[in-house]
């Protein structure tokens, strides 16, 4: 199904790979906008010479040691690829529930996905000292070690989300292969939330990890951290009129938000009871986790808690659920009671080791937070840029061509796996 | 989960939860006492036994039976279950290929005295980096009365203390290495002989298999190893080591041409045996079937290869 091919090419507009690049709008820029990208370019340059440190130094510039064996970077992995997750749902929601509402997000949110997920593998690859010797994931890639399925998911998804990407800003295949593209991209995604949780939770040696909820709490917790992100970015395009949206688009995400944190915090609370249940304790739990409870962890691992629920009391009211700063401030507490529940998932393996021996909590070097920081940059950057010179904007005319289409196909389609309830 | 990879056969049977009595089972029936005792664990212990002995007809076909209507070799199940595990087929470059021997270390936790000696000649032998911060032996000093490691201290001051026992801790060499099917580039693996060895040229520096260790065995060179001049093993690499893990290689280079681990030979007390479980006159395979022995965390299903006694 063809696009409508623009007959009267505006000043500015580059066709390359059948995309409109809309150079034009960066040359007519405002200074704050280039001394914003500027901001971005130095951290991300700091970042790289942080690496050339790591590279050239080895791994003692990093504050990871041998019983703190992983840290920032793995953190961050976790925290990335949940964020990501923000894309999966609404996309899927779009193109397969047909949650029309979410239209006019779709570009945006496929597009923080690829990103989300590429700084997450960027962030896996600085932190292999080795990493010259990649090539032996390809040429001998060990199947019972999940690196391998997370990592190579990670990569997949990422490919994945640009050529989704590509395919919703070029109209290519139209409304049918966009809605095969999902049919795809939904069970990849499960996959690599489920990969990453695997991570944790397929590892006998470290007692905190090796529990079967880590899989559904990773699920809501990506999916409310990624809804969260998408609700704020959105806030924030609308804010410099580079798309608009819809007062009820914000609301049926708030409400989406909700449910899911309240999904996300009672698992994390089954989990708790696990540990502590006279009948279900054991010392080799119940010590760990005090170390996150009332430990020197507790900073780490209690904002989680009072975050959440701070978070879902704001959203719960449903008279003051559509107010945008209500709803953007419980989506950044959450957004940050993820990152927090990140690094305390990361620090559970390690807060007290193998043999027994409390450790300090870690906290990354000069060096790793300025990998991280520029990691971070540097997605921030090609976002910026993105969202100035690539069309964005769901024209609207795509609506009704997907609305007819979706009728003319409802019936003959197989029915979706019911994978993911939104 | 990852026990259940397929490179190493594991008898049916041998994951049975129960912990230290595994090795009592197999003390039980081999040595063949009084029947009345065998009695008690008899069921599963002739299932264990059956399944041991229909894996293993080949392997172990040469040994003389220890007592008549017992196993042929009360270790063989043991012996079995330590194969190969990743192994590309060519032993590592930095040792000779593996013989036709099964090594086990047996330790004497009533014997030691936590006097360190076994670690300093280890860090000696094994050009471990004097800068590197870690050794491959960890001696635990415990408290009387239970086996916790949570209240274990690493760094004491004073050994031979009357109201402490010491634990020596150090790659076990697991029979179903969680290290290894962590790795996710195969450059650990487990030899023949069951010596589980890194390969320094291929090691990314991920540190996936320290995640995976439940022995705190594995160790990661954040620094280029230093070693004085002098002090160099030319038998063992140093500089390939740099931005690599390592761990105790069972002194591959000292046992693979007949001599003994440099811990076994430093440890004043005799707390330390290491010898081939197929040599049914080793001391490690007198220990095991005459000893009542336990493993550090035998309910992880790793099968260790070193066993404690005390
Ligand atoms: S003790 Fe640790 S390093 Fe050694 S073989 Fe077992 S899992 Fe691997
Ligand atoms: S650190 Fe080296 S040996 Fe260990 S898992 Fe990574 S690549 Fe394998």
């Amino acid at each position: 199904m063809a696009m409508t091919e623009p007959t009267t090419p505006q000043p500015g507009i580059k066709r390359f790979i059948k995309i409109d690049w809309n150079v034009g709008a960066l040359k007519a820029a405002s200074p704050r906008y280039w001394s914003w990208v500027g901001m971005l370019v130095i951290m991300t340059t700091l970042g790289v010479l942080a690496w050339v440190v790591v590279l050239t130094t080895g791994g003692n510039a990093m504050a990871q040691r041998d019983n703190f064996t992983w840290g920032m970077w793995f953190a961050d992995y976790m925290f990335y690829v949940g964020l990501a997750a923000g894309g999966l749902v609404v996309y899927a929601s779009v193109h397969l529930f047909g949650a029309e509402q979410f239209r006019p997000l779709s570009r945006l949110a496929v597009l923080m996905a690829g990103l989300l997920t590429m700084i997450a593998l960027l962030g896996d690859l600085t932190d292999l000292v080795r990493v010259w010797r990649i090539f032996w994931f390809v040429v001998t890639p060990n199947i019972s070690a999940i690196f391998v399925y997370t990592g190579s998911a990670a990569g997949f998804y990422m490919v994945l989300c640009f050529v989704d990407l590509w395919i919703l800003v070029t109209g290519v295949g139209g409304e049918k292969l966009a809605f095969r593209m999902t049919l795809i991209a939904l069970p990849v995604a499960i996959y690599l939330h489920t990969t990453t949780a695997f991570v944790l939770a397929l590892n006998k040696s470290r007692e905190l990890w090796n529990s079967a909820v880590m899989v559904p709490i990773f699920l809501t917790s990506a999916v409310a951290s990624g809804v969260a992100l998408l609700l704020i970015c959105a806030y924030v395009l609308q804010h410099y009129h580079v798309l608009e949206f819809k007062k009820s688009m914000f609301r049926s995400l708030a409400t989406l938000l909700a449910t899911v944190i309240i999904t996300d915090l009672f698992l994390l609370v089954v989990e708790i009871a696990t540990v502590y249940w006279p009948t279900a304790a054991k010392a080799g739990h119940t010590l760990r986790f005090s170390e996150f409870m009332t430990g020197p962890y507790a900073v780490q691992f209690l904002p989680v808690l009072i975050l959440g629920v701070i978070a879902f009391s704001l959203l719960a009211g449903r008279k003051t659920r559509h107010i945008p700063a209500i709803q953007i401030t419980a989506s950044a507490l959450y957004v940050l009671a993820i990152f927090f529940k990140r690094y305390t998932l990361m620090s559970m393996g390690f807060a007290i080791g193998p043999l027994g021996q409390t450790q300090a909590p870690y906290i990354p070097s000069l060096v790793e937070a300025l990998i991280a920081i520029g990691l971070l940059s540097m997605g921030m950057l090609f976002f910026t840029l993105a969202v100035k010179i690539l069309p964005l904007r769901v024209p609207e005319e795509e609506h009704a061509e997907a609305g007819a289409w979706e009728l003319a196909e409802a019936t003959g389609e197989p029915v979706v796996e019911p994978g993911v309830a939104l | 989960m990852s026990q259940d990879f397929p490179r190493d056969e594991r008898p049916e049977g041998a994951t049975a939860p129960e912990g230290t009595t595994f090795s009592r089972r197999h003390f039980l029936t081999s040595v063949g006492i009084a029947a009345g005792v065998v009695a008690a664990g008899v069921v599963p212990a002739a299932l264990m036994a059956q399944s041991a002995n229909a894996q293993d007809a080949t392997a172990t076909s040469s040994e003389p039976p220890v007592a008549p209507g017992a196993s042929a070799d009360p270790l063989a199940e043991i012996i079995a279950a330590d194969g190969p595990a990743n192994y590309p087929g060519h032993p590592v470059h930095y040792a000779k290929p593996a013989g036709k021997e099964k090594w086990a270390m047996v330790i004497d936790v009533r014997a030691c005295v936590g006097c360190r000696k076994c670690v300093y000649a280890c860090v000696e032998e094994n050009n471990i980096g004097r800068n590197s911060g870690f050794t491959y032996i960890q001696v635990l000093e415990m408290e009387p009365g239970k086996i916790d490691l949570e209240s274990a201290v690493l760094d004491y001051d004073e050994a031979g203390r009357p109201d402490k026992w010491y634990f020596p801790v150090q790659c076990m060499h697991c029979a179903h290495p969680p290290c290894v099917y962590g790795c996710p580039v195969q450059a650990t693996w487990k030899e023949p002989d069951g010596i589980v060895l890194i390969d320094y040229n291929k090691c990314i520096g991920c540190r996936n298999c320290m995640i995976t260790c439940p022995y705190g065995a594995r160790h990661f060179n954040w620094v280029r190893p230093e070693v004085p001049a002098a002090e160099i093993n030319p038998k063992v690499p140093l500089g390939e080591k740099a931005w690599t893990a390592e761990k105790c290689t069972f002194c591959v280079q000292r046992t693979r041409n007949g001599q003994t681990t440099a811990c076994v030979e430093a440890c004043p007390t005799g707390a330390r045996k290491f010898g081939d479980l197929n040599d049914p006159n080793s001391d490690v395979a007198i220990l095991l079937k005459t000893r009542r022995v336990w493993r550090l965390k035998e309910e992880y299903s790793t099968e260790p290869m070193i066993w404690y006694v005390g």
